[in-house]
């Protein structure tokens, strides 16, 4: 039988299943990067260790609030919470705070996370380009200021 | 592929970065890459990263960024040159040769090349994503963490939310019609060109280059 232009549907479903959390960790998905966060707060939301929130997303928790760069938006009560003995940053009412879009399956525990709208206004205004990390087909990481005093041409095709 | 292009400039001075939107993976892309025996930046970009990056929906799609890292030109119909498939009266004929001539212009000129847009006509030029649309982003790569999971069924919810969430997106459609038998050019594919066009909506956003 001819294939049809396109088709991969071997591809679809490729993989043995396996669980995507068999030690009860969650998973954080930004920016192409899958975050693995061994440590979270009890309950259904998403309550991270204030220390691990730079590795999630570049923040950094500091006196004078959640900061990335000259960004920095104070710490109000609903961030912060305590539950179980700890403290925990409150990752969801983060993202609500910020206008970052989220999908997550709770039940594997898996945040996915889109762009942080404050992080594109530089490109959406000043027409600058926002850095991104990839890696290249040898597994080299490619980040886009790495070719800063170059001309580089951005291009995406598909084998579709 | 950009690989003469990118020969014929020889300058040390540019780079091509070439992102492969291919949830296939390595598998569907790499022979491709291979068999162009291309020498730039290449990336297998299954998660669609760089479009989400710079609001692309369609492939191919390109920006160009400067030195200073301003993007120079943005989201236009990226064909290297005209490709012809097939002959006669069978024959498919697309893409364009002015938007390769007008790429070497700006890397051999550079600012002074007249294919450079000031900042608010590139600005203009980035299509607006409604939450729901960046969404969609976050739907699709839950979805393929699951696929690396084996986990098909959950792999295809968020698949199809993520196209719920962002119809505009020629990208997640053809995506997932590719993982199925009929693949991305049949009745389906056909069938969403007839919309647009019905629609008078464009398939790529127009070039604004002088075909002279």
């Amino acid at each position: 039988m001819t294939r049809a232009f396109g088709a991969y549907p071997e591809y679809r479903n490729p993989f043995p299943a396996s669980p995507i959390h068999p030690d009860g960790s969650s998973t954080v998905l930004y920016q192409g990067k899958s975050i693995t966060l061994s440590k979270t707060g009890p309950g259904p939301g998403l309550l991270i260790d204030p220390a691990d929130l730079v590795r999630v997303n570049g923040f950094e928790v500091k006196p004078q609030g959640a900061c990335f760069g000259d960004l920095c938006i104070p710490m109000t009560g609903s961030l912060m919470v305590e539950r179980g003995g700890s403290r925990w940053f409150d990752l969801e009412a983060f993202a609500d705070l910020l206008g970052q879009q989220y999908v997550a399956d709770r039940e594997a525990r898996v945040w996915s996370f889109a762009e942080i709208p404050a992080k594109r206004e530089n490109m959406l205004v000043n027409a600058l380009a926002p850095d991104f990390e990839v890696k290249d087909r040898s597994g080299k990481v490619i980040r886009l200021s790495d070719y800063r005093g170059k001309k580089a041409l951005i291009v995406t095709w598909s084998s579709w | 592929m950009w690989q003469a292009i990118y020969e014929e400039l020889a300058n040390p001075d540019f780079v091509i970065i070439c992102a492969a939107e291919d949830t296939g993976g390595e598998a569907v892309a790499g022979p491709i890459f291979d068999a162009a025996k291309v020498s730039y930046i290449q990336i297998v970009d299954e998660d669609h990263l760089i479009s989400s990056v710079f609001n692309f929906v369609n492939v191919p799609s390109a920006a160009w960024i400067d030195e200073e890292g301003r993007i120079a030109r943005i989201d236009e119909g990226t064909y290297s040159k005209v490709h012809t498939f097939g002959v006669g009266d069978q024959s498919i004929t697309f893409g364009t040769d002015v938007y390769s001539r007008a790429l070497k212009d700006w890397v051999q000129q550079g600012a002074k090349s007249e294919h450079v847009q000031p900042p608010e006509t590139v600005a203009s030029n980035i299509r607006t994503h409604s939450p729901d649309q960046l969404k969609a982003d976050a739907a699709f790569r839950l979805g393929n963490l699951f696929r690396s999971h084996g986990q098909g069924d959950k792999a295809d919810h968020y698949w199809a939310l993520a196209r719920s969430l962002n119809p505009d997106s020629i990208n997640f459609i053809r995506q997932n019609l590719t993982l199925t038998e009929e693949g991305s050019g049949g009745e389906t594919f056909r069938q969403l060109m007839g919309e647009y066009i019905s629609q008078g909506k464009p398939f790529y956003r127009p070039l604004d280059i002088e075909s002279a």
